[in-house]
């Protein structure tokens, strides 16, 4: 399992090497990773389809719960399949679509490393595990929408689909602590059963609350839903992929993942059906009233991402069995739409409807491909669409509550997804063949090739559901109802209720299609409604956002260094005297005499070199002397370590005195004069400060000295350091081997440390010419 | 600041104090030293060049390399171009300063290469550990001893990556300050 993650990582870096060697051949290596991932995970079918569960762990960091955990039942499968399969195809397609693009080799690393990401989202079995992969999604997302970077528009929506999944992000993760918490278990596999506990906890809410965020804001659900049209900058292939099949879909597949553990609730009912039922209607209204193709096409993928949340919401068995059909429907179908947009666009140059025209001759396969998905896509017949449409509208009506508003919200967005299909299906390619526009190229077998067999896999899987589908979503709804269930597609249920619903729907989508024009002369009184939307909310938010960082960091990094200093020491003091107030330690004095008894002649010199040296540094007015000054205590503090036996920090010491010296004298001509800066009132207060920090440095000391630090470590680090660490340099083994990582650490602070002071005196230097 | 004796005598002194830094840096495992003191202690020398001859001289001197290049000929593989020249520039100087197709170049060690390769040799120097499947960093020593060195073993490297580390961080300091 991990195998297949790690090669999908390497081959992802490998990209833009493979690109450089093979050329446009690239795409046949990176066709071939989703391609071995599919077979390899469809291996798992004949256990999973017998109802066995998988758990593949790698222990991770296993005393913090954190583990490389895999977990495959029917839902991760069908959803690991689902990745795979569409991944290839698109695979083949980009390398199709941005032939001859000199960063293709970049766009390959960018998409296989979503696809790994992904896969290991709907795999993973622990929640953490889960969050890595789910926040490697939202990263790689913002790569891809931002891959034409020379763009204003590209940038802008890649930030903003970053800044909004990536909040939902923080939100899923505190939720996902919370639901650790409430289940007492970090293993998805565990918490299954765990519902009780969950439900009842007083953490329920909460949880359930930033759980939702993360899956809407991934999900594009209202009032989240802003960023997918504008994620449409994304080249068409990321769109399909990510923006249609698979990514948005994560928020779906977490949901249906946590039914077991958290659904059942009316909050998890209403605030599910809610949110959805207004996504559904809103996306399907935005939909008519745009002309890009890319833009429709977005507005009924939210539309259906909507259908998808309500479904889940329902939560009845019929329900959940018709999002599965609906989701795998919808994927199919959009994603081969999307991939004919692509087309047209490549081929024309343009996506608004209005410019498009007759492109049936020109372009025959692409046609057909389109007439096929957008068949499936309005529920003709013997497409899969139409059984998906069907199980909607009987879950719909079988719902306990709001049959009524809940039917509406479907028929009304399967009205608007036939109108749709129309024009994407008919108007584009075969209405008024007179004059169709012209096209620039004809089109590569890479580019369409993977519409049509997607188109035709969803006409396969709408003749024969039986043996193609059933089983893995028969599985897929038992991972999420607990329970087994009966599960049976059919292409013809006889002459229903539902099946008179179905034909209105197309009838009411022809309606919709052929007086869209008027419809559309009506929706631009809404328009001042949009001013006011979640879109104008988010720029107001990021502009407020820099504004006030600006602000605040002009507060804190003020530059006056007294300032910092005098703050952190206060801070230090603050710290210190909420620590003294918690703990029971005093400090007892009178042990303290017996040790001044044993004071040696050395270091009564030192102290009487040091002091007035100090009252001397007070008085001083001359920036040289006062350097000269702070170097003769610094050696003499250097000397105490010698005293002490400590020659390691004594020759650290040493050192650094001379170097701050040297660095200070050249600099010294540079600096402003040396003056006492502000008023006596200022100068009071810095003595305040300096006396309260002098005074509380001794107090420390004199309490650690009294209280001596019981621990092993001095005896462990004499004993092993010449056994282990192969040195009788305690200080240096401790250093280079016990605590090299620590060591490692400070090394890199030091070397930013450098490149930071190289910046800052550059842009300085760079200002001044 | 010139000062003429401070100016000839650090010449003299430069390899004294970087020989003494390796010294103190080898010797740290065992006795009081190691690379954050050798660091500091090969810096020192290189400061005091650069307060009395400037910071372009003292690159110019100690981190200037200068080497004389041949265009490739055709066919000719990559590896064996670049061994050639690396033959030719050690023990062929004379040929290589007089023939015509040699070219002269020089590039110049800016001390943020010698601050990265400290970090890459100390980042790496725990990689061999993981090699023989033991958790990152832990140290792995050699079974015999060297002259002088002692024991081998991944934490000196380590050292080594701290003292060159160091004395990148202090020479790009002092280069910046002193060139303003």
């Amino acid at each position: 399992m991990l195998i297949v993650i790690l090669a999908g990582v390497l081959l992802a870096f490998l990209a833009p090497l493979l690109y450089r060697w093979l050329g446009r051949y690239v795409s046949i290596p990176m066709a071939l990773y989703p391609l071995s991932a599919f077979v390899f995970l469809a291996s798992y079918l004949p256990q999973v389809l017998s109802g066995e569960t998988i758990n593949v762990v790698y222990r991770w960091a296993p005393a913090l719960n954190i583990n490389l955990h895999f977990y495959i039942d029917g839902l991760s499968l069908f959803f690991a399949l689902l990745v795979t399969g569409f991944g290839t195809l698109i695979m083949i397609y980009a390398g199709g679509y941005l032939k001859g693009d000199p960063l293709l080799g970049r766009f390959y690393l960018y998409l296989t490393l979503f696809m790994v990401a992904m896969a290991g989202v709907v795999l993973s079995g622990n929640i953490f595990c889960l969050f890595v992969f789910w926040e490697l999604t939202s990263l790689s997302s913002y790569l891809l929408i931002g891959y034409k970077h020379n763009k204003q528009e590209s940038r802008d929506a890649a930030l903003q689909a970053l800044m909004v999944t990536g909040a939902g992000g923080m939100a899923l993760m505190a939720g996902l602590l919370l639901l650790g918490m409430a289940g007492e278990t970090y293993t998805l596999s565990d918490l299954l059963h765990k519902r009780e506990l969950v439900t009842s906890h007083d953490l329920y809410l909460p949880l359930l609350v930033l759980i939702l965020i993360g899956a809407f804001t991934k999900s594009a659900q209202f009032p989240f839903h802003f960023w997918l049209p504008n994620a449409m900058a994304a080249p068409t292939p990321v769109s399909a992929y990510l923006h249609s099949a698979t990514m948005v879909k994560a928020g779906i597949y977490l949901l249906a993942r946590l039914t077991p553990v958290l659904g059942g609730t009316e909050v998890w009912h209403y605030s599910l059906m809610t949110a959805g039922g207004i996504t559904t209607l809103l996306g399907a209204l935005l939909a008519i009233q745009h002309t890009d193709l890319k833009a429709i096409l977005a507005y009924t993928t939210i539309s259906a991402l909507g259908i998808l949340v309500t479904m889940t919401g329902i939560g009845s068995a019929p329900a959940l069995q018709a999002m599965l059909v609906f989701l795998l429907a919808h994927a199919l179908y959009k994603g081969t739409l999307f991939l004919v947009a692509g087309n047209v666009d490549h081929a024309t140059g343009t996506r608004e409807i209005g410019q498009l025209q007759g492109l049936g001759k020109g372009m025959k396969t692409t046609a057909v491909a389109a007439m096929l998905a957008a068949m499936s896509m309005a529920g003709v017949l013997p497409f899969f669409g139409f059984i998906g449409k069907e199980l909607l509208y009987e879950a719909a009506l079988g719902a306990t509550a709001f049959k009524a508003v809940l039917f509406a919200v479907s028929f009304f967005s399967g009205m608007v997804f036939a109108a749709v299909a129309l024009v994407l299906g008919y108007q584009l390619f075969w209405r008024r063949k007179a004059r169709p526009t012209p096209l620039r190229h004809s089109l590569s077998p890479a580019l369409f090739w993977p519409p049509l067999i997607l188109a035709s896999t969803g006409l396969v899987f709408g003749l024969f559901p039986a043996p193609l589908v059933t089983p893995v979503l028969r599985r897929a709804a038992e991972a999420m109802l607990g329970v087994e269930q009966l599960f049976e597609l059919a292409l013809w249920h006889g002459f229903t209720l539902v099946l008179g619903l179905s034909l209105l729907t197309l009838l009411m989508g022809y309606v919709v299609y052929r007086y869209s024009k008027r419809l559309l002369s009506y929706s631009s009184r809404f328009n001042i409604l949009y001013k006011l939307g979640p879109d104008r909310v988010y720029g107001l938010a990021i502009k407020g956002l820099l504004l006030g960082s600006t602000s605040l960091t002009r507060i804190i990094q003020n530059g006056y260094l007294r300032v910092y200093i005098t703050v952190m020491i206060i801070t230090l003091i603050g710290l210190l005297v909420l620590v003294k107030n918690q703990s029971q330690l005093e400090l007892d004095l009178s042990q303290s005499t017996v040790t001044i008894m044993d004071v040696r002649l050395y270091e009564v010199v030192l102290f009487i070199l040091i002091l007035p040296a100090l009252l001397f540094l007070i008085r001083v007015r001359s920036r040289l002397t006062s350097i000269a000054i702070l170097g003769m205590i610094g050696y003499s503090g250097a000397l105490y370590f010698v005293l002490f036996g400590a020659p390691d920090v004594a020759a650290t010491q040493l050192l650094i005195e001379t170097m701050t010296v040297v660095v200070f004298v050249l600099v010294l001509h540079k600096l402003p004069q040396f003056r006492f800066v502000g008023s006596r009132f200022q100068r009071i207060r810095y003595m305040i400060v300096s006396v309260l920090f002098g005074a509380m440095m001794t107090y420390v000391t004199l309490l650690v000295k009294q209280y001596p630090l019981v621990s092993g470590l001095k005896t462990f680090y004499g004993e092993n350091s010449y056994l282990l660490g192969h040195g009788r340099n305690i200080v240096n083994v401790i250093l280079v081997d016990f605590r090299a990582l620590d060591t490692l650490g400070e090394t890199t602070v030091l070397g930013v440390a450098a490149i930071g002071i190289y910046a800052m005196l550059k842009l300085r230097m760079d200002k001044d010419h | 600041m010139k000062t003429l004796i401070l100016a000839v005598a650090i010449r003299i002194f430069i390899p004294i104090f970087v020989f003494f830094s390796l010294y103190i840096l080898i010797r740290g495992h065992n006795h009081p030293g190691g690379g954050f003191i050798g660091g500091l202690i090969c810096a020192i020398g290189f400061i005091f060049h650069t307060m009395t001859h400037g910071p372009k001289e003292t690159s110019n001197t100690f981190f200037t390399v200068r080497y004389y290049r041949l265009t490739p000929e055709r066919g000719q593989g990559f590896l064996l171009h670049k061994l050639i020249i690396l033959y030719k520039n050690l023990f062929r100087k004379e040929e290589v300063r007089t023939g015509s197709e040699w070219h002269k170049r020089q590039f110049r060690i800016d001390p943020i290469f010698i601050i990265a390769s400290g970090l890459f040799l100390a980042t790496t120097s725990g990689v061999f550990s993981l090699l023989a499947n033991q958790p990152y960093m832990t140290g792995v020593w050699a079974d015999y001893y060297l002259p002088i060195i002692g024991k081998p073993g991944t934490p000196i490297l380590f050292d080594l990556g701290v003292y060159l580390l160091v004395l990148g961080v202090v020479l790009k300091i002092t280069f910046i300050m002193a060139e303003e």
